[in-house]
């Protein structure tokens, strides 16, 4: 349907001034006020009925507009202190979260890993009777002094390092969740 | 006379729920709903109040859509159809509906046996 030129020319001052939106919204606002526009035309209304019907384009688009800007830019004293409460909160407990956890977790995993190995050497030591130097450290109670049964050791190194890794993993998930929830609650409180 | 601002308010707070009602009867199209709200002068809105409204019902996700072909001549129409969480909102809405409504005869109720 041949639409008239003035109409062409309000939709595209429409589409300039939805630019805040991104492009598929803006395309199907401006077909379907379009396609008003014909519905409008078919029931027989003219060009400026149409246009006076609609309004100002830059109207038309700000009531579309309407609820972004106005999230965008509100300014209210419980907004702030909401926001300023958040980032005090979130920043301190950043500050001592973020970093000790982030230590822990490697260090845990890694302290899990070397655990067990230890153990299997002094397995090794005392099944092929090698006598390696400071080995004696090694053990469930070294500076006591009590030499467990070295089978029992073993088995004691390998959960150890079990209950590292997964302490470490552990301390690796929990940064990640506070991390998460942290800028989730950011990107809702500064919307 | 505030009566005016009154309806105005009245009809901020009612258009969605009456909208709603009617998608729910058929899928329409902004046009349709349109034309349909402007027999009834109290609900009448032009343009400018209803596509942004269907927006964001649409965006709350009581509402779909879906571009259709139509009748010879004329470009696609966009249907809105209710949602199953629409649906859920309009039983809920009916409700506070009919809580608004009993109040109301309550009150004037209350009134009359006042006066008489």
């Amino acid at each position: 349907m041949e639409m008239d030129k003035r109409l062409d020319l309000y939709l595209e001052k429409v589409e300039k001034y939805l630019k805040p939106l991104v492009i598929s919204e803006r395309v199907d606002i401006v077909q379907e006020i379009k396609s008003e526009m014909c519905e409008l035309s078919a029931n027989g209304f003219s060009a400026e009925q149409i246009l006076e019907r609609l309004g100002e384009p830059k109207a038309l688009a700000k009531s579309y507009l309407g609820d972004v800007i106005t999230r965008d830019s509100s300014f209210g004293w419980s907004r702030m202190l909401a926001l300023f409460a958040y980032y005090s909160l979130a920043g301190l407990s950043g500050m001592v979260i973020i970093p000790c956890l982030g230590i822990m977790a490697p260090t845990f995993m890694a302290c899990g890993i070397v655990c067990p190995i230890v153990g299997v050497v002094k397995m090794i030591d005392f099944l092929l009777g090698l006598h390696l130097p400071f080995l004696q450290y090694v053990g469930i109670f070294p500076e006591s002094g009590v030499e467990l049964n070295p089978l029992l050791e073993f088995v004691g190194c390998i959960l150890i390092g079990v209950a590292l890794c997964l302490a470490g993993w552990l301390c690796w998930k929990l940064l990640l969740r506070y991390i998460k929830t942290v800028s989730q609650t950011g990107r809702r409180l500064s919307l | 006379m505030n009566l005016d601002d009154w309806k105005s308010q009245i009809k901020r707070g009612t258009l969605e729920f009456c909208i709603l009602l009617m998608i729910r009867q058929k899928p329409s199209y902004g046009y349709e709903i349109i034309s349909t709200l402007e027999k009834y002068p109290i609900l009448s809105a032009k343009e400018n109040t209803i596509y942004p409204l269907l927006r964001r019902l649409l965006k709350e996700g009581y509402i779909s859509s879906s571009w259709q072909e139509s009748a010879e001549g004329l470009p696609p129409r966009k249907y809105y159809a209710v949602t199953q969480d629409g649906l859920e909102y309009i039983t809920a809405m009916s409700q506070e509906w009919e809580n608004l409504l009993s109040a109301i005869e309550e009150i004037k109720g209350a009134d009359n046996n006042g006066n008489g």
